[in-house]
C-alpha cells in the first residue's frame, strides 16, 4: 500500500464533504461538529471543471444516480475547515489517479490526524489520528474488501470479526467492523469500511 | 434479547441499549422517583441516518417483518376523490419570501389508541430533527380535519396580523406575543430565528379564518388532535421541496396502516400561486432495472436471479425477473426515499444475503508501495533524535492565541496563523504555527520528572499561504528543547550538528548550514541564532527568553530548536 499524502489540516468543504457526496444539509457540517475557519476562511480555488460536476450529481443525479436534488451552493463548498476525516485525502489522491492517462490498479494508505468540534471525555478528543486504506482495481467486490480487512486486523491480533451493515453518504455498501473485546466479554466497533459510490 | 440483537445487527440497525423506564429514571433521578415506573423492557435502537422509514415503531416493525418474510410488503395507495370533494390548499405569492413550498393529504377514518397517538407524534418530532433540519426545512403540521372546513390556504402576514391560540394555551395571541411567550421555552426556543426577522410571518388558514399552524413554530389549539380524531389533515410546509415530499410520503405511509381502509390515503390538491395545481401526496413507486450479474459481481456472491429477486423483496424493494431471466426489476417503494442509485440496491442484496455470510477474498492487485518521502525522513529523524537521548512528545495541532502570540513574546498578527471561527474552548482558537508551546506545555505538565528534560517533537505546523487551493498549508517541523539548571545552548547546538550529519548536509556556506547570529523574541537577547541550509533559512535555535518560560508556568532556564525539514525531502 503506497502512503498518501495527507499534509494539510485545512481542508475546504469541497474535498472533504461535497466531493464525497455528503449533502451541503448534513448534520456533520454542523458548527457543533466541525471546526469551521475563521481566517482564511474560504478556499481560493475549486478544482475547474470537476466542481460544477459535483454540483450536477448533488442537484442533479448523474452517473445513473437519482442525485439529492437540493440547490447546491458553491460559497458552501468553498468554506474552510479542519478536516473531519482522512476520506478527504483520499478523494484528492483519487482524482488525480482518475487524471492519468491509462487507468493502474492502486492501493493507497495514510495515518494522520483529523479534528472534530467535539467536547473532551474519557472517549473523546478534538484531535485524533486515523488510518485508512482503499484499493482501486477492476473487478472489486464486497468480498474482497471483507478479505483486506480480515487480513489487516489480523497482523493487529484481531481475528474474531463481524460485519454488519451501516450507512456513509460516500459509500454503498458500507460495514462497520466489529470484533469480540476478550476484557469487555463484548462485541466492540474496530472500523468502518465501504464501497464507494459510482 | 440475544435473538433480536442478533437480527439488529444482521439489518443494519444498532442495539444501543436493553433497559426500561424504571431503569432510566433510576440512572437520571436516583432509585426513590423510579419507583412505580414500568418495568417492561424497552429496547434503544439506532436507526442510520438515512432510514426515515424506521424512525417510528410502525415502520420498524414492518421492515423487519418484511424482512423475516412474515408479512408481504403493503401497497400504499393514494385516492383521488371526486371532482369537488376533496381537500384544497391554495397557496399564495407572499410565501415565497420566506417558506416557499406546502404540501398536504388526509387521512381518513384513523383510529387512535395512546400508544399511537404518542408514537405519530414522536415521528413527527424524529423527522423534525433529522430530515428536516430542526424544521428549517420542512416543518410538519397534524390536525384535527373535523374541526375545520377546507379550502385552506397558506399565506404570510405581518406579525401584528396573525392572532390566534397556540397549542396548549389558554388564550389568543398576536405572532409577536408567541414570539416573546416561546422565548424561554427550552424547546421551541431554537426555531424562532426561523422567521422572526422576516417581515412576513408563515400562517395556514382554514375558509373560516381559524389558523390551523404558524410554522414552523406552533400548531394552532383549535386543530388539536385527541385520541377521539377520525380524520387528520397534514401539511408540510418548508424551504426543500424534495424533502417535504420525502416526508409526507413517510408520515402517511407509517400511519395509513390504522385508517380504516389500511395503507390508503386521500389526496390533497394543492394550488399554486400561478394557478398550477398539483396532488399530494406523491406515493411514487419508481422502478429500476438492474443486472443481476452487477449484483452478483459487486457483492462478490453467485445467486440466481429469482433467489437475488426474493433477497431484494425482503428488504422491502418488491422484485422480479423480467426479460429472458437476465433482469431483475425493482420496484422501489415511497417509504426508501435512500435508494437513490443501483448501488444502494446492491447493498440491500447484500445485507438480505447477510453480509457474514459473503466469502473473504483477497484483490489479486499487485502493487509496488512506497512511502511518503517526507515522512519516511520525518520516520528516521525520529530515530536519530530518540538515539541522541531525547525523548518524544505528541501534542495538539490546535492552541490558544496565547499560545503561540503573547506567551512568545509576540503579536498574532505576525505569525500568520490560521484561526478557527467556532472554537469549543479557548484552547482551540488557532492552529499551531510553532511546535514550541506544546513541548514547554509538555514539560509544564512533568515538572515533578527528573531533570534533565529532553523533549523532540516532529510534527506538522500550519499557516497561512494564498498560493495553495485552500489558502493555508502544512510544514513538517522538527523541534527539540532541553530544560535543565543550566540552558544548556551547546547540547541544543551539538543536536543540530548531529541532526545535519544524519542528513548529510555538510556544515559550510555554500551546500551546507551554517548558523548565524539573529534576534528571536521568544529568545534571550545575545543567545539567539538563525540556521540556514539549503539557500534558506529553516529555523532557529537558542536560549527561551525567561519572560516565555515563567509565562508557561516553568522556572527553570531551557534552549530549544526549531527547523523545518522539508528542505531536505
Amino acid at each position: 500500500f503506497t502512503e498518501m499524502p495527507t499534509d494539510n489540516f485545512v481542508e475546504s468543504s469541497f474535498w472533504n464533504f461535497d466531493a464525497l457526496f455528503q449533502p451541503q444539509q448534513h448534520p456533520a457540517r454542523d458548527q457543533h461538529d466541525t471546526f469551521f475557519l475563521l481566517d482564511p476562511a474560504e478556499a481560493p480555488q475549486l478544482p475547474p471543471g470537476y466542481w460544477s460536476k459535483v454540483k450536477k450529481v448533488h442537484s442533479q443525479g448523474g452517473y445513473s444516480s437519482q442525485g439529492y436534488r437540493y440547490e447546491w451552493k458553491v460559497e458552501e463548498a468553498k468554506k474552510n475547515l479542519l478536516r473531519t476525516h482522512t476520506t478527504s485525502a483520499s478523494a484528492r489522491a483519487l482524482f488525480q489517479l482518475a487524471r492519468q492517462e491509462k487507468f493502474s490498479p492502486v492501493k493507497y494508505f495514510s495515518i494522520d490526524r483529523v479534528f472534530r468540534n467535539e467536547s473532551l471525555d474519557a472517549t473523546h478528543l478534538a484531535e485524533f489520528h486515523q488510518v485508512e486504506g482503499l484499493v482501486a482495481d477492476r473487478g472489486l467486490t464486497l468480498g474482497h474488501l471483507m478479505g483486506v480487512l480480515r487480513q489487516f486486523f489480523s497482523k493487529l491480533g484481531i481475528s474474531q470479526l463481524r460485519f454488519k451493515p451501516a450507512y456513509n453518504p460516500y459509500t454503498e455498501p458500507s460495514m462497520e467492523v466489529f470484533s469480540y473485546h476478550e476484557g469487555l466479554k463484548k462485541w466492540v466497533e474496530v472500523g468502518n469500511s465501504g464501497v464507494f459510490r459510482p | 434479547d440475544e435473538e433480536f440483537d442478533e437480527l439488529c445487527f444482521e439489518f443494519g440497525l444498532e442495539l444501543d441499549e436493553i433497559t426500561s423506564e424504571k431503569d432510566i429514571i433510576s440512572k437520571e433521578k436516583g432509585e426513590e422517583k423510579a419507583k412505580g415506573a414500568s418495568d417492561v423492557v424497552l429496547y434503544k435502537i439506532d436507526v442510520p441516518a438515512n432510514r426515515y422509514d424506521l424512525l417510528c415503531m410502525e415502520g420498524l416493525v414492518r421492515g423487519l417483518q418484511v424482512f423475516k418474510e412474515r408479512i408481504n410488503l403493503p401497497r400504499y395507495e393514494k385516492i383521488i376523490p371526486a371532482e369537488g370533494e376533496g381537500q384544497r390548499l391554495i397557496i399564495t405569492e407572499q410565501t415565497a419570501q420566506v417558506r416557499p413550498h406546502a404540501v398536504a393529504a388526509v387521512l381518513r377514518n384513523i383510529t387512535f389508541t395512546k400508544d399511537r397517538y404518542d408514537s405519530f407524534i414522536d415521528l413527527q418530532e424524529k423527522l423534525h430533527q433529522n430530515i428536516c433540519r430542526k424544521r428549517a426545512l420542512v416543518a410538519i403540521g397534524t390536525h384535527d380535519l373535523d374541526t375545520i372546513t377546507g379550502p385552506f390556504t397558506y399565506t404570510a402576514k405581518a406579525p401584528s396580523e396573525i392572532k390566534f391560540k397556540p397549542l396548549n394555551q389558554s388564550q389568543e395571541y398576536t405572532a409577536s406575543q408567541i414570539m416573546d411567550l416561546y422565548r424561554t421555552d427550552s424547546h421551541l426556543r431554537h426555531y424562532l430565528p426561523l422567521i422572526e426577522n422576516k417581515p412576513r410571518y408563515p400562517v395556514i388558514y382554514d375558509s373560516n379564518g381559524v389558523v390551523l399552524s404558524m410554522p414552523p413554530i406552533i400548531n394552532g389549539d383549535h386543530t388539536k388532535i385527541t385520541l377521539n380524531t377520525r380524520n387528520v389533515f397534514i401539511e408540510c410546509t418548508g424551504t426543500d421541496i424534495t424533502k417535504a415530499k420525502i416526508v409526507l410520503d413517510i408520515i402517511v405511509t407509517m400511519f395509513s396502516e390504522y385508517c380504516e381502509k389500511p395503507f390508503t390515503v386521500e389526496a390533497v390538491e394543492v394550488v399554486y400561486p400561478n394557478g398550477k395545481t398539483h396532488i399530494y401526496p406523491e406515493l411514487a413507486y419508481r422502478t429500476e432495472k438492474v443486472k443481476p450479474e452487477y449484483i452478483n459481481k459487486k457483492v462478490g456472491i453467485s445467486e440466481t436471479p429469482s433467489s437475488l429477486a426474493k433477497l431484494l423483496t425482503r428488504m422491502c424493494l418488491k422484485s422480479h425477473v423480467t426479460g429472458n431471466g437476465n433482469h431483475l426489476e425493482v420496484e422501489i417503494p415511497p417509504t426508501r426515499a435512500d435508494i437513490i442509485h443501483a448501488c444502494d440496491i446492491v447493498e440491500d442484496a447484500a445485507i438480505a444475503y447477510g453480509y457474514n455470510n459473503i466469502q473473504m477474498l483477497i484483490p489479486k492487485t499487485y502493487t509496488i508501495a512506497n512511502q511518503l518521502p517526507l515522512n519516511k525522513l520525518a520516520e528516521l529523524l525520529r530515530l536519530d533524535l530518540a538515539a541522541a537521548g531525547f525523548t518524544e512528545a505528541l501534542t495538539f495541532a490546535l492552541c490558544s492565541q496565547e499560545d503561540i502570540a503573547d506567551k512568545l513574546r509576540t503579536d498574532i498578527s505576525a505569525t500568520n496563523a490560521v484561526r478557527i471561527a467556532n472554537p469549543k474552548t479557548a484552547e482551540f482558537q488557532v492552529a499551531r504555527t510553532t511546535l514550541i508551546p506544546g513541548l514547554l506545555k509538555t514539560i509544564a505538565a512533568n515538572r515533578k520528572m527528573p531533570l534533565p528534560l529532553k523533549l523532540f517533537e516532529i510534527s506538522d505546523i500550519v499557516v497561512k499561504d494564498p498560493n495553495t487551493d485552500v489558502g493555508a498549508r502544512n510544514y513538517r517541523h522538527l523541534c527539540a528543547i532541553y530544560y535543565n539548571k543550566s540552558p544548556g545552548f551547546e547540547i541544543i547546538h551539538g543536536l543540530l550538528d548531529r541532526v545535519m550529519q544524519v542528513l548529510e548536509v555538510p556544515p559550510n556556506e555554500e551546500n551546507g548550514y551554517t548558523i548565524k547570529a539573529a534576534e528571536g523574541t521568544a529568545f534571550f537577547p545575545g543567545r539567539c541564532a538563525e540556521v540556514f541550509a539549503k539557500g534558506q533559512s529553516i529555523g532557529k535555535l537558542g536560549v527561551v527568553h525567561p519572560d516565555v518560560i515563567t509565562k508557561f508556568e516553568l522556572t527553570m532556564p531551557c534552549s530549544v530548536l526549531e527547523i523545518n525539514i522539508e528542505p531536505f525531502v
